[in-house]
């Protein structure tokens, strides 16, 4: 089944009936068979959702790859074209799940215990914090509270400070990853061009950061 | 769920500096993230060959030091092929 070209996938799968029924048989294997590989850095192979997981997302692969089948260029070969469908689905999935298992954790950290840490830092405080990263954190803050806008900061919390991922922070903030990463390449832009305006670059605030 | 916050003075110190350690890789010119995956699969496998993909893609291996979930995304892709390799 993996003798097939680009162009006798692209062939069988627009060919109703018995033919395009053995290509999505022969794509749904080959699906199945790679996704373990792209999933083993995420979910072990035992846990109970891996089977599952691997499943839904072969099938929902395959519906995506009938939608797009024109959008299909023919620049790489066609199966890892539909490999990096199926794992786009896949981590998408597993990104969610996993940032709302952690927010469900978070929930019960703040009714029975203090809220993590990292949510309740005290930007000012820090005995170990010497006076000249003091002042270079003052610097750099008042530059951010100047240089960024409303939704620049907000989507800085969501994906730095509440570490949700891309496609959910978008959810949030109603755009989408494409956009949410050119909001984020502008503040990146803003905030390069202001240091350079007051001479300084990333190296020399980094420096200061590190005198403690 | 936490309500997002927008007071500056909230972020913490660390995100502050990893902020300020993603300008040394911001150019003017980036490619997006559905840039980056149009052409995800091409790269991979060039990479797969053996291929010079920084200086082939420049902008592409650019993206990957910046955007966590594309970066991801590609090793998974690239995983599959190493390890799905019948050679």
């Amino acid at each position: 089944m993996n003798a097939r070209t680009n162009e006798s996938w692209l062939e069988d799968l627009r060919t109703p009936g018995p033919v395009r029924d053995a290509a999505l048989d022969d794509l749904h294997a080959i699906v199945s068979k790679g996704l373990p590989y792209a999933l083993s850095r995420w979910l072990s192979p035992d846990d109970p959702l891996f089977t599952p997981l691997v499943e839904e997302v072969s099938q929902e692969t395959l519906l995506r790859v009938l939608d797009q089948l024109d959008t299909f260029e023919g620049r790489s070969m066609f199966t890892t074209w539909v490999h990096k469908i199926a794992i786009r689905i896949a981590l998408t999935e597993l990104r969610r799940k996993r940032w709302q298992d952690s927010s469900l954790d978070e929930l019960v950290d703040n009714e029975e215990n203090p809220a993590p840490e990292r949510l309740m830092a005290d930007p000012q405080a820090g005995p170990e914090t010497s006076t000249e990263r003091a002042d270079m954190l003052t610097r750099i803050r008042r530059i951010l509270d100047e240089e960024l806008t409303e939704k620049q900061r907000q989507a800085l919390v969501l994906l730095g400070l509440q570490d949700l991922p891309m496609e959910e922070a978008a959810r949030i903030m109603k755009t989408n990853r494409n956009a949410l990463y050119k909001l984020l390449h502008d503040a990146r832009l803003r905030l390069k061009r202001r240091l350079a305006a007051e001479d300084l670059n990333a190296q020399e605030v980094l420096s200061a950061f590190e005198s403690r | 769920m936490t309500q997002p916050q927008n007071d500056t003075d909230r972020l913490p110190d660390e995100l502050i500096e990893n902020l300020i350690r993603s300008l040394e890789h911001t150019k003017e010119e980036e490619c997006t993230c559905d840039e980056v995956y149009a052409v995800v699969d091409q790269y991979v496998e060039a990479e797969f060959r053996g291929e010079d993909v920084q200086r082939l893609m420049p902008l592409i291996k650019q993206h990957m030091e910046l955007c966590h979930n594309c970066c991801e995304e590609y090793e998974a892709l690239l995983d599959i092929l190493e390890k799905n390799d019948p050679a």
